[in-house]
């Protein structure tokens, strides 16, 4: 964006502005982009969601307002705004005011790493996936504060529920990061992207493979595990049915939001739903390769880029669309799925979260970190680093040996894990059992 | 797979439990969400099928109603005659849970006596709770439930209903439900029949066919037209006409005093019609035997049943005056015993008298009913 102000600004008409007035205007006009597109895109998203979760049971979902209910939405958004904000006289004043407020605002600083298309990046931060976990997990603290600040049994409970299980998810996500970054070798969001060119097989990793932009890490064992792992606890994250227990409706009203009314309460669930989608681009940035996709690569390369300052514009935009089409389609397929897992399963009890979370989750990605530094050492590493016996291989058979040794790996650790998290479940039952039967003799 | 009992065929689902790995059971979830998700663009008309949408879109698709839906009561008219089915009988309204359903019955305006229809019918359906009872009770299948339920509104006030507008055809009721209507139409219709041979003027024809209305009326007015000019010559009572036609005149002469009373209400459109309907003549002799009889009647009780006797429905003003001055009399004569014995010695002249007037009047009234015959 900076490129292009520069451009029209410096080189049409020749105003010679500084660099920092350029790099301002550069900010303002993709920060004015984003938060002009977060709520828009937060809107349809709920469209989308009433709509498709509508066709799963059968039903077909709003459609009277505007033509398929195209308009639904803005109704909801003209609704909430007057609606009348209650706040409890019970409650903590200011800190139930500014909770929403801290909720929302990590969800837009998480879109300051988000690469939309080729070069289309607000900030290529070096620690971008790290800054992207750490401020989302700041929203955390707006939950507590709405729940504590209520005043509220319920909104307590919830808030509770909520940081627990956000905490205890955050582990699993990173340490299937941890997985892929190991392999990447970078923070960088758009080095991780760039990493996916290729057709199944990376272009890192062989180098012969014609460039497709399909080299996507879901097609290797490790980024298909870190993928699943990583996906569980982003429905997690983002308290996606099966895991909105923090705001189970038919146990604790709402959770933390139960004493938010109005915009207050269309704030959190603005956040909720921009989570969902940063969610939603992330993994399908991660592990389905962002706005790589068959013939974006080779358009960005006639493109006019800091590299190819000879190239036509016609590319940039043609590039720019065609990224941005690759991975808004990923995105929103995402949020699909999610959607399909809320249409198809039911909410887990607390117990049975954490269950899953610290007993099945954190080992099998700590098996999948483990394969992923044997895939690395595998493709990567040469008799300097300790591994003289791979030097004498092609690199395709590097590839396959890495492959082959990881999904063996992968799959023997989920099959003995799944049997022991199984058998742990059935002898909780079994206990529960136990324990229900002695109560109803003792009663 | 289905499995053959005795009870008949079952069939059993095979939830393959035994044979499940770890997380294949959450795949067949999905696997059951996506079929339906991808089913659901299909539209599911036949119910035996679990996939498809269900959904009728309200406003602009409706299913059919069944024959038997109810909702709110109607009132049914024949659409050939204009007649209305109601008989006016009241049953409706006694067996109503809510008591929202108020009937006036039609009475003839000349003799006052009640017609088979009624004059007003409201329903109040704001409060109605379409129970069906009236449907039901209904001994002439005039009330029947529609099957219309797009009744909101937001005027309160016009969810009474008054007999225009609960008014439908028949043919409405056998197009919303053929086969209820076969069932009864046979004895209805014959009903129906024997009511609007009961039915003078326009009483019983639909408030809104103003068309039949207004052509019933003309017949009347045709038929009234040609009575007088027939007439006129010799009858001095003779606008009194299309009157006696419909009560037979015997039946009205053997009514009491009180009846005659009663039968005073129902003729005072009459005399509105025919100013002249009384003869001054018989008036007088009526007003004459009335004063006589009063007189009589202090010491000959038979002398006020017999007067009444005489009278014709136009004569009934004098009757009338007759019977309360004999009442009148009666009370004094109660009031003063003592006089008795002379009222005594002065009765035999003046209940001749009486009677004499009696007779007249009489004979008016039987050429009032040979001129009505006549016609």
């Amino acid at each position: 964006m900076q490129d292009v102000v520069n451009q029209v600004i410096n080189t049409s008409f020749g105003w010679g502005w500084p660099s920092w007035a350029i790099a301002l205007i550069g900010y303002l006009i993709v920060a004015a982009l984003l938060f002009g597109i977060a709520p828009f895109q937060m809107l349809f998203l709920t469209l989308y969601e009433r709509r498709a979760i509508a066709r799963m049971q059968d039903r077909i979902g709003p459609n009277r307002v505007g033509p398929e209910g195209m308009f639904q939405p803005l109704a909801d958004g003209v609704k909430i705004f007057t609606k009348e904000d209650i706040v409890p006289t019970a409650a903590d004043q200011w800190v139930h005011f500014i909770a929403p407020c801290v909720v929302v605002a990590p969800t837009m600083f998480m879109f300051a790493v988000l690469p939309w298309g080729p070069g289309m990046v607000p900030v290529d931060m070096n620690l971008g996936l790290l800054f992207f976990f750490a401020i989302s997990s700041v929203s955390a603290v707006g939950l507590m504060m709405a729940g504590w600040a209520s005043s509220n049994k319920f909104a307590l409970v919830g808030a509770m529920r909520a940081v627990a299980q956000m905490v205890s998810y955050e582990i699993p996500a990173v340490l299937s990061l941890l997985a892929i970054v190991l392999v990447t070798g970078s923070l960088s969001i758009v080095e991780l992207i760039n990493y996916q060119g290729g057709l199944f097989i990376s272009t890192r990793d062989v180098a012969s493979v014609p460039d497709w932009g399909l080299g996507w890490f879901i097609f290797s064992p490790v980024g298909f595990l870190a993928f699943i792992a990583f996906f569980i606890a982003a429905l997690a994250e983002g308290e996606r049915t099966p895991f909105d227990i923090p705001e189970a409706d038919s146990e604790i009203v709402a959770g933390y939001m139960t004493e938010y009314s109005g915009m207050k309460f269309g704030l959190f669930y603005l956040a909720q739903y921009v989570l969902n989608f940063l969610l939603c681009a992330i993994t399908s940035i991660i592990f389905f390769g962002g706005w790589q996709g068959p013939g974006v690569g080779w358009l960005y390369a006639q493109a006019i880029t800091p590299v190819n300052p000879q190239g036509g514009w016609v590319f940039n935009v043609l590039a720019g669309v065609l990224g941005v089409f690759y991975f808004l389609t990923k995105t929103y397929g995402f949020f699909f799925v999610m959607v399909w897992i809320r249409g198809a399963y039911a909410r887990l009890r607390i117990d049975q979260l954490m269950d899953f979370g610290w007993k099945f989750l954190i080992p099998l990605t700590l098996v999948n970190i483990f394969s992923a530094a044997i895939w690395v050492g595998l493709t990567k590493w040469g008799a300097a680093d300790g591994l003289a016996f791979v030097e004498g291989w092609s690199p395709l058979v590097r590839w396959a040996a890495a492959f082959g040794v990881t999904l063996a790996l992968n799959l023997g650790a989920y099959l003995f894990l799944a049997r022991i998290f199984a058998q742990s479940q059935d002898e909780r039952a079994r206990q529960d059992d136990d324990v229900l039967e002695q109560l109803t003799n003792v009663a | 797979m289905t499995t053959e009992t005795q009870h008949g065929s079952v069939i059993v689902m095979d939830r393959r439990r035994g044979k499940l790995r770890a997380g294949q059971g959450l795949l067949q979830g999905l696997r059951v969400v996506w079929d339906h998700w991808a089913g659901s663009f299909r539209k599911n008309d036949n119910f035996s099928k679990i996939h498809g949408t269900f959904t009728v879109e309200y406003p602009e698709e409706r299913l059919p109603m069944p024959q038997a839906y109810r909702n709110m009561p109607v009132l049914l008219f024949d659409d050939e005659s204009g007649h209305e089915l109601c008989t006016g009988c009241y049953q409706c309204q006694r067996i109503c849970p809510p008591q929202v359903i108020h009937i006036t019955q039609a009475k003839d305006p000349v003799t006052g006596k009640m017609v088979p229809a009624a004059t007003e019918f409201i329903i109040e359906y704001d409060a109605c709770m379409s129970c069906g009872f009236c449907a039901e009770v209904c001994p002439f299948d005039s009330i029947k439930m529609d099957h219309v339920y797009e009744l909101s509104t937001a005027n309160r006030a016009a969810l009474t209903m008054r007999k225009a507008q609960l008014n439908r055809s028949i043919s409405y009721y056998t197009g919303i439900a053929p086969g209820l209507w076969a069932e009864v139409q046979a004895g209805a219709m014959k009903k129906l029949q024997g009511s609007i041979k009961r039915r003078p003027d326009v009483i019983g024809l639909a408030a809104s066919l103003t068309e039949k209305i207004k052509a019933r009326r003309l017949e009347l007015a045709a038929a009234a037209a040609a009575a007088p000019a027939a007439a006129a010559v010799s009858a001095p009572a003779a606008p009194a006409a299309p009157a006696a036609k419909l009560t037979p005149e015997e039946k009205a002469a053997k009514l009491a005093a009180m009846k005659a009373a009663n039968a005073n209400k129902g003729a005072a459109p009459a005399p509105a019609e025919a100013p002249v309907a009384l003869s001054p003549a018989d008036a007088k002799a009526a007003k004459l035997a009335a004063i006589k009889a009063a007189n009589a009647n202090k010491g000959a009780a038979p002398a006020p049943a017999e007067a009444p006797v005489a009278l014709s429905p136009a004569d009934a003003k004098a009757a009338k005056l007759a019977a309360i001055k004999a009442a009148n009399a009666a009370k004094q004569a109660e009031a003063a015993p003592v006089s008795v014995e002379t009222a005594v010695a002065t009765a035999p002249l003046d209940a001749k008298a009486a009677r004499l007037a009696a007779i007249k009047a009489a004979n008016a009234a039987k050429l009032a009913a040979e001129q009505g015959n006549n016609e």
